[in-house]
């Protein structure tokens, strides 16, 4: 797909064909038929498209990055082409008082119908001064944009879940959108970062048929997140046949067998990373030999760790305990020690008896 | 000494425990392989899926376990007087007096075991334990068999997070069973050495021995 814009990379402008081409490969990764490919370049390209407002809090700018220079040239145009940015602090040319007056007007002018965009966490702790913008706290932006918007995007694991800043023992009190607004519909595309397809598809949707698309209990579109990455693996033939990488470089390694032992969060992880694939050159991680690290779902960086585990540790100082299975023996171990004790004590007691007994009166016994 | 026998655990029951048995030792088996897989096959083109195989009996499994559970629910509430649930509970003076006399028996601090004919009241708190931990392993399977469905997103989502904590969870409960498993063996004969009601057969039976009134 990148061969249509060989040698003209950074130009801006998209042409038909590329545009066609993006909307096509984003209407086959939501499975829509594609008699509604007409459908939805009409609506990318009507005028009416509605205004978007992008935030940005606390966050690296990775899903943007990963958006605008994906090297699909034409689906990041399209990104630029069928939304009206009018407010992106990493791509407008505005600045300052200027780019603060272009978002207000934006506010004005479009109460109610206009896209936000968040990227990144929200810092709460400390009246939220973690993460000010123009000298105000991202809090106190998001409370005043986000209820005028006709929906939000929660672009990236920060902005839907609050992602590392939120991870034990989240200093900054960092949470995604969902815990601070309530009165708009909203949306989240999780991952780090998400793949570009998905967060088109959602907006694609929108201007096609003027709503979200379905959601699973966590907010996240089921034409992305319907599914685990486990059972659409490249790998799963492995996995059942019980062909295992046993240590990184191994023989099993370098045949491409399954990665579950060596830690692989694939089972427990919604996304469409083996099917949508990142970049023009179609990989996930499972695909180049290190497992899925599972940073679609929530609190990914507390509850997927260690990566190269199958499941969390469990540590108790000073002892021999250090995942569930060392835990589980040792107190089986304990309670067997106690049982066997337990039965000594009868037996002696027993014997005992018997003695004393057959001392006294025979007929007793 | 004569002695009559008193019919004390029901059909259901009986097969409630047996099921017990068969599904957790298989689940445990399955389980461990499943959580860690010491052997497979890197012949190329055998096709003996041993994951597929035990994944498989893990679920057939996971079904007898849960029709188990359900039917002691059943029983707690419409059960014979010995498995009805206000029999494993000290809730009354007799079950409270059983509770403490229980306790001192297994301590060896007292030699006369009290005639009742159900469970002990310290038995049947650790049955209604167990039951409780096997509604959450129950929860956890289903919520990670099947996590694409809408009501068990739900359930399993607001009781354990993710499926990653869920994994953690279900496999932890595991070490339960196991250790249930050992007590509970070794006290069954320890019973069975100490008193003459015949505590392993009623098991079989369903009938206890009752030493006869003169
Ligand atoms: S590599 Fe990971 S996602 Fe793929 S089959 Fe193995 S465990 Fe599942």
């Amino acid at each position: 797909m990148a061969d249509s814009d060989k040698g003209n990379n950074l130009g801006l402008s998209l042409n038909r064909r590329g545009f066609i081409k993006g909307c096509t490969m984003v209407a086959a990764a939501m499975g829509l038929s594609e008699a509604m490919i007409p459908r939805m370049v009409e609506a990318a390209a009507s005028a009416k498209r509605p205004p978007v407002i992008w935030l940005h809090f606390q966050e690296c700018t990775g899903c943007t990055e990963s958006l605008l220079r994906s090297s699909h040239p034409d689906i990041g145009r399209l990104i630029l082409e069928i939304i009206s940015l009018d407010y992106h602090e990493t791509v407008m040319a505005a600045a300052g008082y200027q780019a603060e007056k272009s978002l207000h007007d934006t506010l004005d002018q479009y109460a109610g119908k206009f896209l936000c965009v968040v990227e990144g966490a929200i810092p709460t702790k400390d009246k939220g001064i973690y993460c000010q913008i123009g000298g105000r706290p991202a809090m106190e932006i998001l409370a005043e944009v986000a209820p005028k918007a006709a929906a939000v995007i929660a672009i990236g694991s920060c902005a839907s879940y609050g992602g590392v800043q939120a991870a034990a023992p989240n200093p900054t009190g960092a949470v995604g959108v969902r815990d601070l607004v309530s009165t708009t519909p909203i949306i989240n595309i999780p991952g780090c970062p998400p793949n570009p397809v998905s967060f088109m598809g959602t907006v694609l949707h929108y201007l096609t048929f003027k709503r979200l698309p379905p959601t699973d209990k966590l907010g996240r579109p089921l034409f992305a997140y319907g599914r685990r990455n486990h059972d659409h693996c490249e790998r799963r033939a492995h996995f059942d046949e019980g062909r295992y990488v046993e240590q990184f470089g191994d023989h099993g390694h370098r045949n491409g067998y399954c990665l579950y032992k060596v830690g692989c969060k694939g089972p427990g992880t919604f996304a469409n990373c083996p099917t949508a694939r990142f970049n023009d050159v179609d990989v996930w991680p499972v695909s180049v030999g290190h497992g899925c690290i599972g940073c679609t779902e929530p609190n990914f960086w507390d509850t997927m760790t260690p990566f190269y585990e199958r499941l969390p540790g469990v540590k108790l100082p000073g002892s021999p305990v250090t995942n569930v299975d060392s835990a589980g023996k040792t107190v089986l171990g304990l309670a067997a020690a106690a049982v066997g004790v337990h039965a000594v004590v009868g037996a002696v007691k027993r014997i005992a008896q018997c003695k004393c007994s057959s001392n006294s009166s025979e007929e007793e016994v | 000494m004569s002695y009559e026998t008193i019919r004390v655990w029901g059909v259901l029951l009986r097969l409630y425990h047996w099921a017990l048995v068969i599904s957790i030792s298989a689940l445990a088996v399955t389980g461990l392989y499943i959580n860690s897989p010491w052997t497979g096959t890197t012949l190329e083109g055998v096709a003996a899926m041993p994951m597929l195989a035990m994944r498989n009996w893990h679920f057939l499994a996971a079904c007898l376990f849960s029709g188990a559970v359900l039917v002691r629910i059943y029983l707690l509430l419409f059960g014979n007087r010995y498995e009805r649930l206000g029999d494993l509970l000290p809730v009354t003076g007799r079950n409270l007096r059983n509770l403490f006399s229980t306790l001192l028996y297994y301590l060896y601090l007292n030699p006369n075991k009290e005639e009742r004919m159900g469970h002990n009241v310290l038995a049947g708190m650790t049955y209604l334990l167990t039951l409780l931990v096997a509604l959450f392993q129950v929860a956890s399977g289903f919520f990670l068999r099947y996590a694409e469905s809408a009501f068990w997103q739900g359930l399993g989502g607001a009781i354990f997070g993710s499926q990653q904590q869920a994994r953690f969870v279900h496999h932890l409960l595991m070490w339960y069973f196991l250790l249930f498993a050992l007590i509970h063996i070794y006290l069954v004969v320890w019973n069975e050495v100490k008193a003459p009601e015949g505590i392993i057969s009623s098991i079989f039976s369903g009938r206890k021995f009752k030493e006869r009134q003169h």
